[in-house]
């Protein structure tokens, strides 16, 4: 006799949540090239950049361009396996369950990026724009600032808003880092990039598989930035006098029947997690259980991958952990059918494990934002127009893994087709559409 | 345990406080009322309850005498619900309230530090201030290249 009540329409309920993950990205993006174009090259040419992801070639603008092309793929091939290493260091330690250390690490590196990064790029601002702020008043600033974002980061419950925030500046100031390398090594790099997360999430081999399905079997949150857009909640979910706890992955044990569920665990997947749904469910089962699952979630907190640590003058910048979470992460509707529960709410949850229906959060590794604004800061390098067509294919991409991840329900890359469309139509229009339309112009064809 | 918090509060809106809730979200909807919030925190159902909220605020409000008028401010944006309906969250209120105080002090001192010191300029100041300059003392101490 119990009604279910249906989201008012499908269409409200999954654009609201694509939006809430495209408006970041986007944020995101707009910053990188605002910085780029802004701060434009007075620093010199990549002559004094050197850094691991230029260890095996340091590009110089006199050499040949197949020499910067093998120089290019070294740089890139060097990097991939920095990171495949360093992934499966990461996987390791969680599989060790050291998570006070990576929760350590996780904070420590967000302070690096904010302090030292977030300062330096202040101090870029400052000069380019000669605002008078004396010493104290921009260490106390800088310090609120980094100090605020290492606990946003760090605590599990902090206002939605300003960890979100955080996680947006810390994406925007290491792709700002990342645009400053060469060229060629550049798009290289980010061709091989997104090649190792295809290999990394769909290999059964891959590290963040291996690191999805260690989370999955524990009922932990992945370490690693991860940044959660805010769930779409129904009318009636804030109304359950409760606080609504943000689980990772549905409570399995009561599970019947989730065969079709159980076979799509992996690691990259838009995570659609329903929590008013999966309060309504787990509130049937032992309160004992979820509150102990919660404690979990708090303890491990959120999660670090990228870390740039800083050595001497000796111009050398070790990227410690590369970004593990180029992921998209879906909460898995395991439909959790205990004794008293009602059909209609099996009814709803089965609908939520489509995808349809859904309430919850779509997670995104911040590698994807980093990646993806790395892309358009270095088109804005070149021109406003490449810009617009790498953010418009970075978007369609973005939606088009959406898609997937709601077809198949199974862990997906999120880099690989948004980095390969925004390439690709990055070289287009550098070379076909501008000819194009440059020429239009001047012959005041269109314009 | 979080499902008993809520009970503090002084309107319950949901008359099934026990944790087997029918499956009727609906009926739910018609009991709230909007003269006090249920939720402490800005984030509504997703933030903390009330015990964890009173950690929290006490928390932030502790941590902020470090120089750390922003956690001052990120603990009234934080409670805000708690600042416009201060009668239903009484303790909470009073580290809030106090963090609001802080927050207005230190940033009036601040800025009126800075305001002084930029528009002061060298003849307020003299020769020293183009040692406390910034983008100065950058290029001094070589910050500014990029490593």
């Amino acid at each position: 006799m119990a009604e279910n009540q249906r989201p008012t329409n499908i269409l409200d309920s999954l654009g609201e949540e694509i939006v809430r993950i495209v408006t970041p990205v986007s944020i995101c993006m707009f910053m990188v090239v605002i910085l780029v174009s802004v701060l434009s090259s007075d620093t010199s040419s990549s002559a004094s950049f050197s850094t691991m992801a230029t260890m095996a070639y340091t590009e110089a603008s006199s050499d040949s361009s197949w020499d910067k092309f093998v120089g290019a793929l070294l740089n890139s091939l060097v990097f991939v396996a920095v990171v495949t290493v360093v992934t499966f260091v990461l996987v390791l330690l969680f599989y060790l369950r050291c998570t006070r250390f990576l929760k350590f690490y996780m904070g420590f590196s967000s302070f690096l990026v904010l302090m030292f990064m977030g300062g330096q790029i202040a101090v870029f601002l400052l000069q380019d724009f000669s605002i008078p702020i004396d010493c104290v008043t921009f260490l106390v600033v800088l310090f609120n600032f980094a100090v605020v974002g290492v606990l946003a980061v760090f605590m599990s419950k902090m206002a939605i808003f300003v960890t979100q925030g955080y996680l947006v500046v810390i994406g925007m100031l290491v792709a700002y880092w990342f645009t400053l390398l060469p060229e060629w090594t550049t798009w290289a790099l980010l061709v091989a990039m997104s090649l190792y997360d295809l290999a990394a999430v769909l290999l059964p081999v891959g590290p963040l598989r291996i690191l999805v399905e260690l989370a999955i079997s524990r009922d932990e949150d992945i370490p690693a930035l991860v940044y959660e857009a805010r769930p779409v909640t129904h009318d009636d979910s804030g109304l359950n006098g409760r606080v609504v706890q943000r689980r990772v992955w549905r409570d399995r044990r009561n599970d019947i029947s989730n065969s079709g569920d159980d076979s799509n665990i992996s690691t990259n997947s838009v995570l659609v997690g329903n929590e008013s749904e999966n309060h309504r469910i787990n509130s049937s089962l032992n309160v004992s259980e979820s509150h102990e699952i919660s404690d979990s979630n708090s303890n491990f907190g959120q999660h670090n991958v990228t870390s740039l640590v800083r050595a001497e003058e000796g111009q050398v910048v070790d990227i410690n952990s590369e970004l593990v979470v180029p992921l998209l992460q879906q909460r898995i509707n395991v439909p959790c059918i205990a004794q008293e529960e009602n059909v209609a709410t099996v009814e709803n949850l089965v609908l939520e494990g489509i995808g349809l229906a859904s309430s919850g959060a779509i997670k995104l590794g911040l590698g994807d934002f980093i990646f993806y604004s790395v892309l358009v800061g270095r088109a804005a390098m070149y021109d406003f127009m490449t810009v617009y067509a790498c953010y418009l294919a970075i978007v369609a991409g973005l939606g088009i893994t959406l898609v997937l991840l709601a077809v198949y329900q199974k862990a997906l890359p999120a880099l690989p087709v948004s980095v390969l469309l925004g390439v690709l139509f990055y070289f287009l229009t550098r070379f076909l559409l501008e000819a194009f339309v440059v020429g239009c112009s001047l012959n005041l064809l269109m314009f | 345990m979080d499902m008993e918090a809520s009970q503090t509060n002084s309107e319950n809106p949901n008359p099934n406080p026990n944790p087997n809730p029918s499956p009727t979200p609906i009926r739910n909807a018609n009991s709230i009322s909007s003269s006090s919030p249920v939720w402490p925190t800005i984030d509504g159902p997703l933030g903390l309850s009330e015990e964890d909220s009173m950690n929290y605020a006490r928390r932030f409000y502790k941590f902020g005498f470090l120089l750390l008028p922003l956690l001052w401010a990120v603990n009234c944006f934080y409670f805000w619900p708690v600042l416009r309906h201060s009668r239903s969250f009484p303790r909470i209120y009073h580290y809030v309230v106090r963090s609001a105080i802080g927050f207005t002090v230190f940033t009036t001192l601040l800025s009126s530090w800075a305001l002084t010191f930029s528009i002061g300029g060298t003849h307020l100041f003299g020769p020293v201030w183009d040692q406390l300059v910034m983008y100065n003392l950058a290029d001094k101490l070589g910050l500014t290249n990029w490593s």
